[in-house]
């Protein structure tokens, strides 16, 4: 795929989005469903690689670019990630307190609100992929409660999550 | 305020950016140590506007919040600099880490480890979906809040409507119907 269309689609997913991870339903339905690109498999893969990386939240997008076009799919990503963090620029200079309205913040508040539910949505098939018995969903579930009811870094689940797939592999 | 060197503040971003675990909040706890208290490069009244802004700024909130910051102290080269340094060695890790587990894909037991990984996946998005809707769940704000959730699963789910689509209504229903104050 042309990486100037890959980074419009992907640029499309993060002006239409108000955090890191609200983006993949739209990135979803783009890639995998429309289109058909990238599998569940690679979108989940992306998301663990994503997390497993320090930096910004959203990351998961520079492996979606680059499943999908290689290295130029990765730097369409990566410019798609941080493009619209730009838009502070605009808003600072000409808009400032006055952006801040309860008005648009009531907009911004329900679209991050719909953004959860649209993820919900995205993590049905994903999780149809990815649960391949028993272990697989118990570590899902793990991870679940693990992020939110923990503080602690997300690279400890993922190291926790490798560690009993091998050991599930093993017994 | 004093001022600041490019090359300076590009080492602040690099460093604070890629090297903070645990999200936008502690990274943006740092940059204030960094950029308000230590060095003085920014006020802490402008650090607050551009805290607000980011959060209503579309993408990723702490590079707004870095790209913000960068351009109040050094224009334009300053935000440029500030959202390469952070997203830049970030993406080629993310890469190399996509490298790793497609050439991990031959062995058993490697695959039987990233199937692992991809299990917590799913749990990491479920994660993600909860944390953009706990803060919106107090009592007075439960209400709106579970029905603009479920609306939107409903809508994409059941009717099929796009993401885009989705969201845009959401927009216009969160523009007119705003939550009680807390």
């Amino acid at each position: 795929m042309n990486p100037f269309l890959l980074y419009l689609l992907l640029l499309k997913a993060t002006l239409t989005s108000f955090s890191g991870m609200a983006s993949l339903p739209v990135v979803r339905h783009d890639l995998v469903e429309t289109r058909r690109l990238v599998s569940d498999r690679q979108l989940n893969t992306a998301v663990a690689v994503g997390r497993a990386a320090p930096g910004p939240n959203g990351l998961y997008l520079v492996s979606v670019g680059y499943f999908v076009a290689g290295w130029p799919g990765a730097a369409a990503g990566s410019l798609a990630l941080g493009t619209p963090a730009f838009l502070i620029v605009l808003l600072l200079r000409y808009l400032g307190r006055r952006a801040n309205r309860p008005r648009v913040r009531s907009a911004i508040q329900a679209v991050t609100i719909a953004a959860a539910g649209l993820m919900v949505d995205a993590v049905v098939p994903l999780a149809r992929d990815a649960f391949t018995g028993w272990v697989a969903i118990g570590i899902a579930s793990g991870s679940f409660l693990f992020l939110t009811l923990t503080k602690r870094a997300t690279i400890w689940v993922i190291l926790a999550a490798a560690l009993a797939g091998f050991v599930a592999a093993l017994v | 305020m004093r001022r600041a060197s490019l090359p300076r503040l590009g080492g602040i971003f690099l460093r604070v950016g890629n090297l903070t675990f645990g999200g936008g909040d502690p990274t943006m706890a740092a940059l204030y140590a960094e950029l308000v208290t230590t060095r003085g490069w920014l006020a802490a009244e402008t650090y607050g506007l551009v805290y607000a802004l980011a959060r209503i700024t579309p993408g990723t909130n702490v590079l707004a919040f870095c790209a913000g910051t960068a351009w109040e102290i050094a224009g334009w080269p300053g935000a440029l600099m500030a959202v390469a340094a952070v997203t830049l060695p970030a993406a080629v890790l993310a890469v190399l880490l996509t490298l790793g587990f497609e050439a991990w894909k031959s062995n058993h037991l490697a695959m039987a480890a990233i199937a692992g990984v991809i299990a917590a996946a799913v749990g990491m998005v479920a994660a993600g979906a909860w944390q953009l809707l706990a803060p919106h769940l107090a009592r007075e704000r439960a209400l709106r809040a579970c029905i603009i959730a479920i609306g939107a699963f409903v809508a994409s789910f059941s009717l099929g409507l796009s993401p885009v689509q989705v969201l845009a209504g959401a927009a216009l229903l969160g523009a007119f119907w705003q939550a009680p104050n807390k």
